[in-house]
C-alpha cells in the first residue's frame, strides 16, 4: 500500500504558497520586533517552520487510515494532556496553558488537541455512513469536541476553545445535517448566549463591549482595536514606509496576534490584498484536496483542517480590521509562535497524507 | 448511488463553505478599502497625532554686551532633570531622594509626579553640582534635558537695566523684556516620535535661530563705579531708594544707570517688584531746585534777564497771589547767577514771572519734560506736567522752583546735558546696537537722532558758568573735583506725604545733577536719593556721590584735566601740609576754592588717597620705563588729548590701569591692592573666603582677569596669593557653597 505512495503526489503548489505566506510572516516579524526586546525572534520562527516541514513529511508518511484506527487512544491521550495542564500547568498571564518540558521549552497541548479532534471527528462521521444524522449523533459528536473544549475553557483560554467549534460544525455540516436540525442548534446556541455571558470573565465581557462600541474606552479595552485600525488605515494604498504605528509600539502584539495589522501598515492595501489572495489560494487548494480525497474520512480530515484554518484567518483578520472582538487567536502561518506553526504544518501533513493516497483505493 | 449522492451532497456543501469564505473575503476587502483608501487621511493623522510631538527647542538667547563687548548677560547650557515615574521601580522613594538633593518639598513634588506617569520636571535649571549629583546616582526613570539658563556674570551690576528672565526663558523686565523679540531668537522644532510608552524614538530637528545680541551704551567699569558709590551713599544716608545716571552729554549715551535697592538677576526667585523698579525712568518726583535751571535758562534765552541782573530776594520771603513762599536762608539782593548758586526760591519766582506762563511752559516742554525720552527701557513714565490752561494762579511760582511738576531722574539728566551740550537736547539712549548672533563685537557708531536746539550756545555757556558757580560758591560745594572743573545744580524737594497730601517735613528727595569738565563736558551725572535720614539736602548727600563718581569716571575716560596740574599739585602739597600749618581763608580765585573743596571733601575718602597717588607718581618719575599700566595715569592730561566724547575705545589694559587709578583714589593706602612697580607686575591678592561678587571687585581693582568656577565662597585660587603676575593676567578661583 505504502509502495504506491510517492512524493510526486505531494501537493507542491500548496506547499509553495504556504511557504510564501510563512516568508512574508518572517519578514514582518523581523520588521515588527526590530527595536523591541523580541528582536531576533524571526530566526526562531524560521527554525519552527523548518521543524514544521519535517513534521509535515513525517505525518504524511504514516497512512491516515492507521491513524484513524488508533484515534481513540490518541483522544484519551489528548484529554489526559489537557488534564495535566490543568493540574500542573504553568500559570502565565492568569491562565494555565503551558506545560513546562524538561529543557526549558514550553508546550501548549491545546494546539495538538485540535489535530486529534480533526481525526476523531473525521473518524466518527466517516463511520456513520448514513446521510441522515440522528440527535444522538449530535450528542456524541458534541461530546467528542465538547469535553476537550470545556477543559480548555477551564484554563481559561476562550480563543483556543472556540477554534475547536468549527471542527464540529464542519463535521456536522458535511456529515449531512438537515437544515431543520441546524436551525434548532442555532436557536439553542442563541438561548445559551446569556448563560455564556454570565460565565464570562470580566476582561472577556470588556472585550465584547469594546468591540460593540470601540470609542467607549479608547485608552482601555478599546485600545487594541483602535490602534489596530489606525495601523491598518495609516498604511494607505501602498503602505507607510516608516511603519511607525508598529515600530513605536502603539500596535500591541505586532508580531503575533496583530501581525496582519503591522503588515497592512507597512505594505498598504495592496500588500493586505496579496496576503488575502494567498490565503484564498491555499484554502481553495485544500478544498480541492478534500474533494479528491480517496474516502469520506479523508474528506473530513482535510475539511477539518480547512475549518480550523479558515476560522483562524476569519477571526484574526476580522479582529484586525474591527469586524470581530479581540481574541487571542493568531493568524496561522504568519504569526510568531512555535505551537501554532507546528500545528499548521502537522495539519498540512495530514492533508498531504490524504492527498498522496487519493489513487490508492 | 447512495455513495455518489452523498459525494455530490458533500460537494455541494463544500461549495457552500467555499462561498461563505469568499463572501467573507469580500467583506474584508471592502473593509480594507474603507480603512486604507477612503479613510487613509484620517488614520494617517491620528497615527501622527499620537506618534509625533513637536517640541520647541528654545533658541539660544542673545548676549547683552556693554559698550566694550563685555558680557553682561549670557546663556549657558544646564541640565534640567525630569522623571518618567512609570519607569521607576520605586517612584516614591526615588522622588523623595531627589527632592532631598534639590532641597524641594517632597510633599509638593510627589503628588505632581504621581499625577503625571510619563513626564514630570524634578528640577528645572538647577546648579551644575545638583544635576551632577543626581546623575551620579544613576537612577532609573530619571532623565536630563539640556536647557538654556540665563546667567549674569556680574550679578547685581546694572540689574534693573538688564532685567531678568523667567523659567521659560522669556525676558521679564529691563532690556531682557524690552528686547525680548530680538534676544529670544526663533525657537527650533524637534519632531519627536513618541512610542506607546512615551519613550523618545527619533527626532528631526529644525535648527533654532539664536537671538540677536544687544550692545548697550553702558560701560561696565563706569557702571561698577556708579553702583559702588551709590551703595556707599545708601549705607551712609539710609535712603529708601536711590538712582545714579551717568551720561555722555554729547551723544546721549547712558554710560551707567544704577539703582538701589537692587537684586541679583541670577536668583530670579528672590526678586520683588520693589527691587525691580528702575527709578531712573519710572520714578516721578518733584525735582525741587534743580528745576530752576529751566526757569533761569528760559529767561536768559528770552533775554528777559541777564546773569548779572540783581533781584531783590526780599530777605527770603515773597507773597504771590496769596501764597507765602520762604527761602531756607534769607537772601537780600542777589544777581541771577547767585539766585541759582544760592538756590533762592524768591529769586526764581520773580524770574519766572518775568518769563511768563506761556514761554515758561514752552521751555519746560522743549527740555523734554512731560514726555518720554524714548530710552530703550520698559516702564518709562512721562512725568507730570500740566498745560498752562490747567495752571492755578500760583502754579508758575511753584513750578519755577520745581514744585507742582513731576519729572524722572532721566529727564533731569536730559536737562543738564542740554546745558553741557551747548544748548542742544539729545535724547538719552542705552542700546547702542543689536548685532547678529555670530558677529564679533563692533565699535559703536553714533548716529545723532532726536536732537533739538533748546537754548542758544551763548545761553548754554552762560548757564554752564552759573552752574559752575553753584559748585564753586553755592549749594554744590561738595561737587568740587580735583583736577577738573565741574558744574551742577542741587535739589532738595519735600516729598508729598500720601497720607496727609501735604509736603512732608521729614522726607526729602535729595538730588544733584551736574557735569564735568565745565568747558568740554565729558559726563553728565545725576544722583537722586529718596528719603535720606539725617542729612538730606541735595548738596549734602547727593553732591558727594557726584564727586566720587565723576572723579573716577573722568580719570577712567582719560579726560584731560582742565585745571592746571601745577595747581593740582599744589592741592596735593597743601593737603599734605594741611595738618602742619593753617591755610589762608579761601581766596576768591579757583585754586583757593579747590583747596577749600579738598578740605571739605576730606571726609569723602578722597584725601587719604592723595599721598598714595603722589608716591605712585614719584615711583613713576623714578623709573620711567615700560610700566605702561601705571604710567598711563600720570601723563594723561596734556599728552593724550584724544577726543573722548564720541568714542571710547580702549584696550583692556588701559581700562584696567585707569580703574586702578580711580580705585587707588578711594581705597585706603593699606588696602588689598598692592602695586609692585619694581617687580613689574601685580601681587595677586587673596580671594579665599570671598564671595563671587567681592572677588570680582577685588580682581577688577587689581587689574586681574578673574575666571570663576562654581559659585558660593572662594575655596582655592591659582596662582596663589602673593605671586606676581602681569596686569590683566587670568586668576582662576574655585567657589563652593
Amino acid at each position: 500500500m505504502s509502495r504506491n505512495v510517492s512524493f510526486r503526489d505531494f501537493d507542491w503548489v500548496l506547499v509553495t504558497f504556504v511557504l510564501i505566506i510563512c516568508a512574508l510572516g518572517v519578514i514582518e516579524i523581523r520588521s515588527a520586533t526590530l527595536h523591541t526586546k523580541f528582536a531576533g525572534v524571526h530566526v526562531k520562527q524560521i527554525y519552527w517552520i523548518v521543524g514544521g516541514l519535517a513534521g509535515m513529511l513525517l505525518v504524511s508518511v504514516v497512512n491516515y487510515q492507521v491513524l484513524l484506527e488508533r484515534v481513540h487512544w490518541m483522544y484519551i491521550g489528548a484529554v489526559a494532556s489537557l488534564m495535566t495542564v490543568l493540574l500542573f500547568g504553568q500559570k502565565y498571564l492568569g491562565a494555565r496553558r503551558w506545560v513546562k518540558l524538561p529543557g526549558g521549552n514550553h508546550f501548549q497541548p491545546s494546539e495538538w488537541v485540535k489535530l486529534i479532534l480533526i481525526l476523531a471527528v473525521a473518524k466518527y462521521f466517516a463511520d456513520l455512513q448514513s446521510r441522515e444524522l440522528s440527535w444522538s449523533d449530535f450528542v456524541k459528536a458534541g461530546a467528542i469536541v465538547g469535553v476537550p473544549m470545556l477543559m480548555v475553557l477551564a484554563q481559561p483560554d476562550l480563543g483556543t476553545a472556540l477554534t475547536y467549534l468549527p471542527i464540529a460544525i464542519v463535521g456536522l455540516f458535511l456529515g449531512g445535517i438537515r437544515w431543520k436540525q441546524a436551525l434548532v442548534i442555532v436557536m439553542l446556541a442563541g438561548l445559551a448566549m446569556p448563560l455564556a455571558w454570565h460565565h464570562m470573565k470580566d476582561y472577556q465581557k470588556q472585550r465584547l463591549i469594546s468591540f460593540m462600541a470601540p470609542d467607549s474606552d479608547p485608552r482601555g479595552a478599546g485600545y487594541h482595536v483602535k490602534q489596530s485600525e489606525i495601523a491598518v488605515g495609516s498604511g494607505g494604498l501602498w503602505g507607510s514606509s516608516s511603519g511607525s504605528q508598529t515600530h513605536l509600539a502603539f500596535l500591541p502584539e505586532p508580531h503575533t496576534d496583530f501581525i496582519f495589522a503591522a503588515f497592512s501598515e507597512e505594505h498598504g492595501f495592496v500588500g493586505a490584498l496579496a496576503v488575502l489572495l494567498l490565503y484564498f489560494i491555499v484554502l481553495m487548494r485544500l478544498t480541492q484536496n478534500a474533494q479528491t480525497a480517496p474516502d469520506r474520512a479523508g474528506t473530513f480530515i482535510v475539511m477539518g483542517v480547512v475549518a480550523v484554518l479558515t476560522f483562524h484567518i476569519l477571526v484574526n483578520i476580522g479582529m484586525v480590521v474591527g469586524f470581530m472582538p479581540v481574541t487571542g487567536i493568531p493568524l496561522p502561518l504568519m504569526s510568531y509562535g512555535g505551537s501554532s506553526v507546528l500545528f499548521m504544518f502537522l495539519a498540512l501533513g495530514m492533508v498531504m497524507n490524504v492527498r498522496m493516497r487519493r489513487f490508492v483505493n | 448511488m447512495s455513495v455518489s449522492t452523498v459525494r455530490s451532497g458533500t460537494n455541494l456543501r463544500l461549495y457552500i463553505l467555499a462561498g461563505v469564505f469568499v463572501l467573507w473575503c469580500c467583506a474584508i476587502c471592502v473593509r480594507l478599502v474603507y480603512l486604507q483608501v477612503f479613510r487613509y487621511g484620517t488614520f494617517e493623522q491620528r497615527a501622527q497625532h499620537q506618534q509625533q510631538r513637536t517640541e520647541e527647542v528654545s533658541a539660544r538667547r542673545g548676549i547683552i554686551y556693554d559698550r566694550a563687548g563685555r558680557e553682561l548677560a549670557m546663556s549657558i547650557n544646564v541640565d534640567s532633570v525630569f522623571a518618567v515615574p512609570a519607569e521607576m521601580p520605586k517612584p516614591t522613594s526615588t522622588i523623595s531622594l531627589i527632592a532631598r538633593i534639590t532641597k524641594q518639598d517632597p510633599r509638593e513634588l510627589l503628588p505632581r509626579c504621581e499625577a503625571a506617569k510619563t513626564f514630570c520636571w524634578l528640577a528645572r535649571k538647577p546648579d551644575p553640582e545638583i544635576s551632577a549629583r543626581i546623575r551620579s546616582l544613576n537612577l532609573r526613570g530619571v532623565y536630563f534635558q539640556k536647557e538654556s539658563k540665563r546667567y549674569y556674570p556680574k550679578n547685581e551690576l546694572a540689574a534693573q537695566v538688564l532685567g531678568y528672565v523667567g523659567m521659560d526663558d522669556a525676558g521679564l523686565s529691563g532690556i531682557e523684556g524690552e528686547y525680548e523679540g530680538q534676544l529670544h531668537g526663533r525657537p527650533g522644532q524637534m519632531l519627536i516620535s513618541v512610542d506607546a510608552r512615551k519613550r523618545w524614538f527619533g527626532s528631526v530637528e529644525k535648527q533654532p535661530e539664536p537671538g540677536e545680541n544687544v550692545v548697550l551704551t553702558i560701560d561696565e567699569k563706569i557702571q561698577y563705579i556708579a553702583e559702588r558709590e551709590l551703595e556707599t551713599a545708601m549705607q551712609q544716608t539710609h535712603a529708601i531708594s536711590g538712582t545714579v545716571i551717568v551720561e555722555n552729554p554729547r551723544t546721549g549715551e547712558i554710560l551707567a544707570l544704577a539703582n538701589r535697592p537692587t537684586f541679583n538677576p541670577n536668583l530670579s526667585r528672590q526678586i520683588n517688584p520693589e527691587k525691580l523698579k528702575n527709578h531712573a525712568v519710572s520714578d516721578v518726583y518733584e525735582p525741587g531746585s534743580t528745576f530752576k535751571l529751566v526757569t533761569i535758562s528760559g529767561a536768559l534765552e528770552e533775554k528777559v534777564t541777564r546773569p548779572d541782573e540783581v533781584f531783590d530776594c526780599q530777605m527770603g520771603s515773597i507773597v504771590y497771589n496769596g501764597m507765602r513762599i520762604r527761602d531756607s536762608k534769607p537772601h537780600g539782593l542777589l544777581p541771577v547767577s547767585d539766585v541759582l548758586a544760592e538756590s533762592s526760591d524768591v529769586g526764581s519766582i520773580k524770574i519766572a514771572l518775568r518769563l511768563g506762563e506761556e514761554r515758561f511752559y514752552k521751555y519746560i516742554r522743549s527740555f523734554g519734560f512731560g514726555q518720554q525720552t524714548g530710552i530703550e527701557l520698559p516702564g518709562e513714565t512721562r512725568g507730570l506736567t500740566k498745560p498752562v490752561s490747567r495752571w492755578s494762579k500760583v502754579s508758575i511760582a511753584a513750578i519755577s522752583m520745581g514744585q507742582e511738576i513731576g519729572i524722572t531722574p532721566l529727564q533731569l539728566v536730559g536737562l543738564v546735558s542740554t546745558m553741557a551740550n551747548d544748548g542742544v537736547y539729545v535724547a538719552p539712549r542705552i542700546v547702542a546696537a543689536t548685532t547678529q548672533p555670530q558677529s564679533a563685537p563692533q565699535t559703536i557708531a553714533f548716529h545723532p537722532a532726536n536732537e533739538r536746539r533748546v537754548i542758544s550756545t551763548f545761553t548754554a555757556a552762560e548757564m554752564r558758568q552759573m552752574m559752575q558757580g553753584v559748585v564753586l560758591h553755592g549749594t554744590g560745594k561738595k561737587a568740587l573735583l580735583i583736577g577738573y572743573s565741574s558744574a551742577g545744580k542741587t535739589g532738595t524737594a519735600q516729598k508729598v506725604d500720601p497720607a496727609t497730601r501735604a509736603y512732608s517735613h521729614t522726607k526729602y528727595v535729595a538730588s544733584f545733577a551736574g557735569f564735568a569738565p565745565v568747558n568740554n563736558p565729558a559726563v553728565t551725572i545725576a544722583v537722586v536719593l529718596d528719603s535720606a535720614v539725617g542729612l538730606h539736602q541735595g548738596g549734602q548727600v547727593s553732591a558727594p556721590v557726584f564727586t566720587r563718581i565723576a572723579q573716577q569716571v573722568l580719570e577712567y575716560l582719560h579726560t584731560p584735566h582742565d585745571l592746571e596740574i601745577p595747581a593740582s599739585r599744589q592741592v596735593w602739597l597743601a593737603q599734605a601740609k594741611a595738618s602742619e600749618k593753617d591755610l589762608e581763608e579761601g581766596s576768591p580765585d579757583h585754586p583757593g576754592e579747590a583747596i577749600d573743596a579738598a578740605e571739605s571733601a576730606s571726609n569723602d575718602a578722597i584725601a587719604p588717597a592723595l599721598p598714595e597717588k603722589r608716591s605712585a607718581a614719584a615711583a613713576q618719575s623714578n623709573s620711567r620705563d615700560d610700566h605702561a599700566a601705571t604710567v598711563s595715569r600720570i601723563v594723561p592730561a596734556s599728552l593724550r588729548q584724544t577726543s573722548r566724547s564720541t568714542s571710547f575705545s580702549q584696550t583692556a589694559s588701559g581700562a584696567n590701569s585707569q580703574l586702578l587709578t580711580s580705585s587707588a583714589a578711594t581705597l585706603p593706602a593699606n588696602g588689598t591692592v598692592v602695586l609692585d612697580v619694581e617687580q613689574g607686575g601685580i601681587s595677586v591678592p587673596s580671594f579665599v573666603g570671598k564671595s563671587v561678587r567681592s572677588a570680582i571687585e577685588i580682581a577688577e581693582l587689581s587689574g586681574l582677569d578673574l575666571e570663576i568656577v562654581g559659585s558660593g565662597v572662594a575655596q582655592q585660587q591659582s596662582p596663589p596669593p602673593g605671586a606676581h603676575v602681569a596686569s590683566g593676567a587670568k586668576i582662576t578661583v574655585k567657589f563652593r557653597r
